[in-house]
């Protein structure tokens, strides 16, 4: 009964109900591209950083973090490699073995990162072959390395020459090697590009003398929000003495910065939201205005106030619930659209980004429930400013009302 | 008891303090010279072993006392030919694998040495052990079946030592160094040296079987067995070069 006299209420002015119903759908657009930008954003830094450097996860012997030493290390398992690759999401992985290492040529000795990785996977993962300035990419197989190129330059040491190494190996056992110089990489950051050193895997192995071991295998997954889940399945395959990481835990600047960042972003979508707010009430405080005479009339014929009451804010609720479900469906393609045709950004901006190696984008992010979050907000928002009706139909004195 | 009585034996107690003093310093002196003399060359096994893990050389060690040594590592095929030198207070390493000579900095001199649970350290101070301590006898144990001299070893304030104190027994028959605690300066104890399988070598008697334990590490140890030893030898300070760690194997 209450339903449909609200229901026909709605019809009988199309235009009022447009009005309040389109407020909503722009405030649900607008909150929703805002957050899809800014949550995109942190996604695509993420993922960039993930790809670069650590994975989203990382499997590692425990303690290695803390220790950073070979001696905890571990054996590279097949089966549990097998396993990890069958996890829905999980895109690529890399195992490594890392170590430092002093490395010279001629009289230029320097203290260097030197990375044991798999060419073809790595290059998969962080696209490294992309980053060859000079040379050849390795083969598993292969006895040449690739070196950073200002770690090259500071050494004076181009391809074709050799590369001397020496550190310590598994349980503190010499490390030394002559190495062949098979290409040169630039890499993205100063810290990275003046002092990493790779190696084919199996080579790095028999140099730091560990055997089948690796120090860390990094996964990749395809989206940041699916990191709890392939996290989870993984934690199910750990041996005993393994652990797993996550970036988080491995860029805690980057995760910082995020955090940072996602405060203001927040306070901006709460004066978002407040804006919203004072639309949506404004508009409503308005059709009251409108109906003041029907209401009194109402009244004066008998019809209980408690009656009205809930027939308005039935009204209310459909109208924004549909303004919200529009808004919805309406964000939908322009969120989609973005999410596949990030903005292109241009100027210095670019090429920042261009220097580390990433794709110079505004990414979007086309998560589904961030587009129901941010319509469920705005409709608890438009249910708030039932408020105003409520208010207005206890004071309304019907005498009054009618002769306005 | 009359006074005159009482301070006859402060007097004889107080005499034998030096006396005593000088015993334990030349039992310790008599031990160092015992496995070292004035110069020596041996062959010997070195086992680092770690919980799950192990890995054996051989070595041989050339040593002029105090100063110099030199240890060229013969097994595992992929360490042959390194060299390690000392020469006084400096270390140097020769990799033959990239035909480098590498000083051993000061900030390193606190790591394992191959790996082992010696440092770099150890292999340069070991022989200030008579100079650089103050030696008291403690008391008289058995360990190993041999009556052994416990003897307490603490630094000389200006000595460079990182050992809050040492605890040596020493055998009162043959003056064999059996074992050796180490503390920090905490009184932790930190590892400990031990000496078996006492055999004759190189015209003496002394332990050929060494274990040094570290006592916050369960399941490590190396072990060191000597496979020969001759004593006093003809060796030359020019002996201990560079340019000899070259060439020697």
């Amino acid at each position: 009964m209450y339903l449909l006299l609200s229901w026909r209420n709605i019809w009988r002015n199309k235009k009022r109900t447009l009005i309040v119903a389109s407020s909503v759908f722009f405030a649900v657009i607008l909150a929703t591209v805002q957050r899809s930008a800014q949550t995109g954003s942190y996604s695509y830094m993420i993922h960039s950083s993930a790809k670069m450097f650590t994975g989203y996860l990382q499997i590692q012997q425990k303690d290695y973090w803390e220790k950073r030493s070979l001696d905890k290390s571990f054996k590279l398992d097949t089966q549990q490699l097998a396993r990890i690759k069958t996890i829905p999401h999980v895109t690529g992985f890399a195992p490594r073995l890392q170590a430092f290492a002093l490395v010279s040529h001629t009289t230029q000795t320097k203290v260097a990162r030197v990375v044991g990785i798999d060419p073809q996977l790595e290059d998969a993962m962080t696209g490294l072959k992309n980053r060859l300035q000079q040379g050849v990419y390795p083969q598993r197989t292969s006895s040449k390395i690739l070196m950073a190129e200002g770690l090259a330059k500071m050494l004076q040491i181009g391809v074709g020459d050799s590369l001397v190494l020496y550190g310590q190996g598994y349980h503190g056992q010499i490390a030394a090697a002559n190495l062949p110089v098979g290409g040169i990489v630039k890499l993205p950051f100063e810290i990275m590009n003046n002092g990493m050193v790779f190696l084919p895997l199996p080579l790095a192995q028999e140099v730091f003398s560990t055997g089948k071991r690796i120090t860390s295998l990094p996964i990749m997954i395809d989206k940041t929000r699916h990191l709890k889940t392939v996290l989870r399945q993984t934690k199910l395959l750990l041996h005993r003495d393994q652990t797993i990481m996550t970036w988080d835990k491995m860029l805690p600047e980057l995760k910082q910065s995020i955090e940072f960042d996602n405060i203001s972003g927040i306070i901006m979508l709460a004066i978002l939201y407040i804006v919203i707010a004072f639309g949506v009430y404004g508009t409503v405080m308005m059709m009251m205005a409108e109906r003041t005479r029907e209401f009194g009339i109402l009244i004066s014929v008998g019809m209980r106030k408690t009656k009205l009451l809930i027939v308005t804010t039935l009204e209310t609720i459909f109208v924004a619930f549909l303004g919200a479900v529009v808004g919805m469906l309406g964000s939908l393609p322009i969120i989609y659209y973005l999410s596949n045709h990030p903005i292109h950004i241009t100027g210095e901006a670019a090429r920042i980004y261009d220097k580390l190696g990433i794709e110079a984008i505004f990414a979007f992010n086309n998560d589904p429930r961030l587009l129901l979050s941010q319509a469920l907000v705005v409709f608890i928002i438009a249910l708030a400013s039932i408020s105003y009706p409520v208010l207005f139909i206890r004071r309304l004195n019907p005498t009054e009302a009618i002769r306005d | 008891m009359k006074p005159i009585f009482k301070t006859l034996i402060l007097m004889l107690w107080i005499s034998q303090i030096p006396a005593y003093a000088q015993n334990a310093k030349e039992i310790v002196r008599k031990a160092n010279e015992l496995i070292r003399a004035k110069s020596s060359f041996s062959e010997l096994t070195l086992e680092v072993i770690k919980p799950d893990w192990s890995r054996k050389m051989r070595m041989k060690a050339w040593a002029l006392e105090p100063d110099y040594s030199l240890i060229l590592i013969t097994q595992p095929a992929k360490d042959r030919g390194t060299v390690t030198l000392k020469r006084k207070k400096e270390v140097w390493n020769w990799v033959p694998s990239i035909h480098r000579v590498i000083k051993i900095p000061p900030s390193m001199m606190l790591q394992s040495w191959m790996g082992s649970d010696f440092t770099n350290d150890d292999l340069v101070r070991e022989s200030s052990i008579v100079e650089d301590y103050t030696h008291s006898i403690i008391g008289s144990e058995k360990y190993g079946g041999y009556v052994c001299y416990k003897i307490r070893l603490l630094p000389k304030p200006e000595a460079g030592v990182v050992w809050g104190k040492i605890i040596s027994f020493i055998s009162k028959k043959g003056y064999m160094e059996l074992r050796a605690d180490y503390y920090d300066e905490d009184g932790l104890l930190i590892k400990s040296m031990l000496g078996s399988k006492v055999k004759k070598m190189g015209g003496r008697i002394l332990p050929t079987h060494w274990e040094m334990v570290p006592r916050d590490r369960p399941g490590q140890k190396t072990v060191m067995d000597y496979l020969s030893i001759k004593f006093n030898l003809h060796l030359k300070a020019s002996f201990f070069s560079i340019k000899n760690m070259k060439r020697i194997h």
